[in-house]
């Protein structure tokens, strides 16, 4: 194999796990701002334990 | 063909409804099998309470969407599960739409008290169909129900059904499917001078016509604190209501009990028609003669560690084979990769990161999939209410209540479900306490890390010995979860013991298509985290563990990983690492497994695998056990397997679970309080292990 080729593909597939974590973290708090429930529904805050 | 109004599009949702009922009345076996596999887990918007919803088809092929509500006994609400409940019926949640029908499931064999929400839901104007659920049961224990009677008073169809059976689904979907589907036109009498304040009410409030009176009812039975703690209406409502209130009591008619009254008076009109209880049972009845075992204080406690003690089993023996086949399979992947690729980075990351991160958790599947059986099966049979029960003599010496037990044991399965089931306690104090120490049972995912040190420590030990030292690590998660209870509660939440109020729901036989559901679901969620984020961590893991190399190119593969950013950090710990007995390189799985614990088994497999010269793929198990200090002592001596074993038991590490408190508590406080104090309690656990077993002479 190439080796520019082996460190291309070495270097694609840390930068596509880097880049998993930073949309799964960005998705994360866009939903987070609302209900926090990750579902981006972009409503209200969430009840405090105990609260109804 | 263009669809028209009246017939709509292919999959198009024509109808939403909602599956509503009492806890135990067999609710979510009913919305399992009417939906199958198309459910959807989320969440409602603005609480953090769990949405399930599904599709399923009517008799003619429509597409509905159902919609699984939270257990509740009554709309006047005590936990925020039973206000989602209350919210969705009256259209009050932003997003979530007001259902066109409420499937009502109401256990047979307990009619007059599942009465008591229909009688509710009678009153909310939406098309009711009643699934009169268990009617088995209730025929074993000599209830008779005259169904027509029982439709003739209610006023909407009652359909009998076997939810665990499939019996009645073919005449609940058409019940369901009836177009047009009326509005309830009886429901439960109020005295007439109550009737018209809540009339008089229902027309000043903002809402839709047909839930006014629905929500007027509601809002005059609130007591002076929740009527101040309503956010959904102006004051001007509030102080009309208070107004209603007291030209009622004025008027000799207590608001918050006369509805109580009056429905409890139609209950008792209905249930005279249409129930008929057969001869006196004088024997006692299965269930009550196994609960005479099963919650005796002393056998009781002996069933149940009976059960988790087979359950340990099972997980050890029964997992075996299947274990052993994903081994082989990952071990020959990887060894195939390296006989037919150049020795480069790219065969290094895919041989020793990815095929051993992910292949070294995928491995634990199987002994996952057993612990979920037996789970499914001890809740599908009745058996958590009496586990709670057995715990609630324990539970309130630490000043808890049995309740509070349920969401520990979920918290067996994961701490996410656990801490999330802890809505249904009522009380703040008690519910953050229960959240505080739920992490602290031992969760699935502990699992790997228990299996590969329990096997390094023993690897010829027989499947009891090894279920025997997994049941005490699991009996230390327990022990620290009230020992911390108790210590919450002591000092940081003072308050009373609440009392126990726990249903016993009748034991019932498991439904095996329910638990093999669970397993699928549990099983899949395992795999999709292998196959995202510990995929996505092992490459990164391998990454650290390989770069920057060692600019000597003689150098080997110890002396490289040692001057790698892995190797770094694990040398950065060290110090205070070592006390426990830990290396560098366990260091590096201790940080790594910061975001979820399994990761530290990945890891170890990911930095063992770099660090090999070996042109074989050998087994975790026996690399560790082979694994040397620079001056030939082994590195996992029994003692530090213990400790690390403990380590676990005590430790968050779980970035999920940090996310789930914070988001639970609605603060950062408890969460930071939480990482904090566990990884103390684990780091002094592994020390008093290590430290003191060698004061003991042991090695």
């Amino acid at each position: 194999m190439n080796p520019l080729l082996d460190q291309f593909a070495v270097a694609a597939l840390i930068g596509g796990a880097l880049a998993f974590f930073v949309v799964r973290f960005l998705r994360k708090r866009a939903g987070g701002k609302s209900c926090g429930g990750g579902c981006g529904c972009g409503t209200t805050k969430p009840v405090k334990p105990g609260q109804n | 063909m263009t669809p028209t109004a009246l017939e709509p599009a292919r999959g198009e949702v024509v109808r939403h409804v909602a599956i509503a009922g009492n806890p135990n009345c067999g609710k979510t076996t009913i919305f399992n099998a009417l939906t199958g596999l198309r459910q959807k887990v989320g969440n409602y918007p603005g609480v953090t309470v769990e949405k399930k919803t599904g599709r399923f088809f009517g008799s003619h092929g429509e597409a509905m969407e159902l919609l699984d509500l939270p257990g509740s006994y009554s709309l006047q609400v005590r936990s925020p599960d039973e206000a989602v409940a209350r919210d969705v019926l009256l259209g009050r949640l932003p997003g979530v739409p007001r259902p066109d029908v409420i499937i009502c499931v109401v256990d047979a064999s307990n009619l007059e008290r599942n009465l008591y929400l229909v009688a509710q839901m009678l009153e909310l104007n939406i098309p009711i169909v009643v699934a009169l659920n268990m009617v088995d049961v209730a025929e074993k224990n000599g209830v008779v129900i005259d169904l027509m009677a029982l439709r003739e008073k209610l006023g909407v169809p009652v359909i009998p059904t076997v939810g665990t059976k499939g019996v009645g689904f073919i005449e609940l979907r058409q019940a369901v499917s009836r177009s047009p589907l009326p509005a309830p036109a009886i429901c439960a009498q109020m005295p007439i001078v109550l009737e018209r304040e809540t009339m008089a009410l229902a027309r000043q409030l903002p809402v839709a016509p047909e839930v006014a009176r629905g929500e007027a009812l509601l809002l005059l039975t609130l007591h002076d604190e929740a009527l101040d703690a309503i956010a959904h209406h102006d004051r001007a409502i509030i102080d009309a209501t208070r107004a209603a209130q007291q030209r009622l009591t004025a008027s000799g008619i207590d608001p918050l009990s006369a509805p109580v009254d009056a429905r409890y008076a139609w209950i008792g009109q209905v249930c005279a028609a249409a129930l008929h209880k057969g001869g006196a049972h004088d024997d006692a009845s299965i269930s009550d003669r196994l609960d005479s075992w099963l919650t005796h204080r002393v056998w009781g406690w002996v069933a149940f560690l009976g059960i988790m003690a087979l359950m340990f089993f099972c997980i050890f023996t029964v997992a075996q084979y299947p274990m052993g086949w994903i081994d082989s399979a990952t071990a020959g992947l990887a060894d195939f990769l390296k006989d037919k690729m150049p020795d480069t980075d790219l065969r290094g990351l895919l041989t020793d990161g990815v095929i051993a991160g992910v292949g070294g958790v995928v491995i634990f599947l199987p002994q996952i999939l057993v612990l979920f059986f037996f789970l499914g099966i001890l809740e599908d049979t009745g058996y958590m209410a009496r586990a709670a029960f057995i715990m609630d003599r324990l539970m309130s010496k630490v000043g808890l209540h049995g309740k509070s037990f349920i969401p520990m044991l979920s918290s067996l399965a994961c701490a996410i479900p656990g801490i999330m089931a802890t809505r249904t306690i009522e009380n703040r104090k008690d519910r953050l306490v229960t959240i505080l120490v739920a992490p602290l049972m031992s969760c699935s995912a502990r699992i790997p890390v228990y299996a590969i040190m329990i096997a390094v420590l023993l690897p010829a030990a027989s499947g009891f010995q090894k279920a025997g030292i997994m049941l005490s690590m699991y009996a230390l998660g327990f022990i620290a979860a009230f020992g911390m209870a108790w210590v919450f509660k002591k000092h940081l939440f003072k308050g009373d013991t609440p009392m126990l109020l726990l249903e016993m729901p009748p034991y019932r036989m498991p439904s095996l298509r329910g638990v093999l559901q669970r397993m699928w679901e549990r099983g899949l969620l395992f795999l999709r985290r292998a196959g995202t984020v510990i995929l996505a961590l092992s490459i990164l893991l391998w990454a650290l563990a390989t770069y920057p190399k060692p600019s000597d190119p003689e150098a080997t593969p110890s002396e490289a990983i040692a001057h790698s950013y892995a190797g770094q950090m694990g040398h950065a710990i060290e110090p205070l690492i070592k006390p426990l007995g830990y290396d560098w390189k366990i260091g590096i799985g201790l940080l790594a497994s910061f975001a979820a614990r399994e990761v530290f088994v990945g890891t170890m497999s990911i930095v063992y695998a770099v660090e090999s010269e070996d042109e074989n793929t050998e087994p975790l198990r026996d690399t560790m056990r082979a694994e040397k200090h620079a001056d030939g002592r082994p590195v996992f001596t029994p003692l530090v397997c213990l400790g690390l074993m403990v380590f676990y038991v005590l430790a968050m590490q779980c970035i999920s679970t940090v996310a789930i408190v914070r988001r639970e508590t609605n603060s950062w406080r408890w969460p930071l309080f939480q990482i904090a104090y566990m990884t103390g309690l684990a780091w002094l656990g592994a020390f008093i292990v290590y430290q003191g077993g060698r004061l003991l002479g042991f090695q």
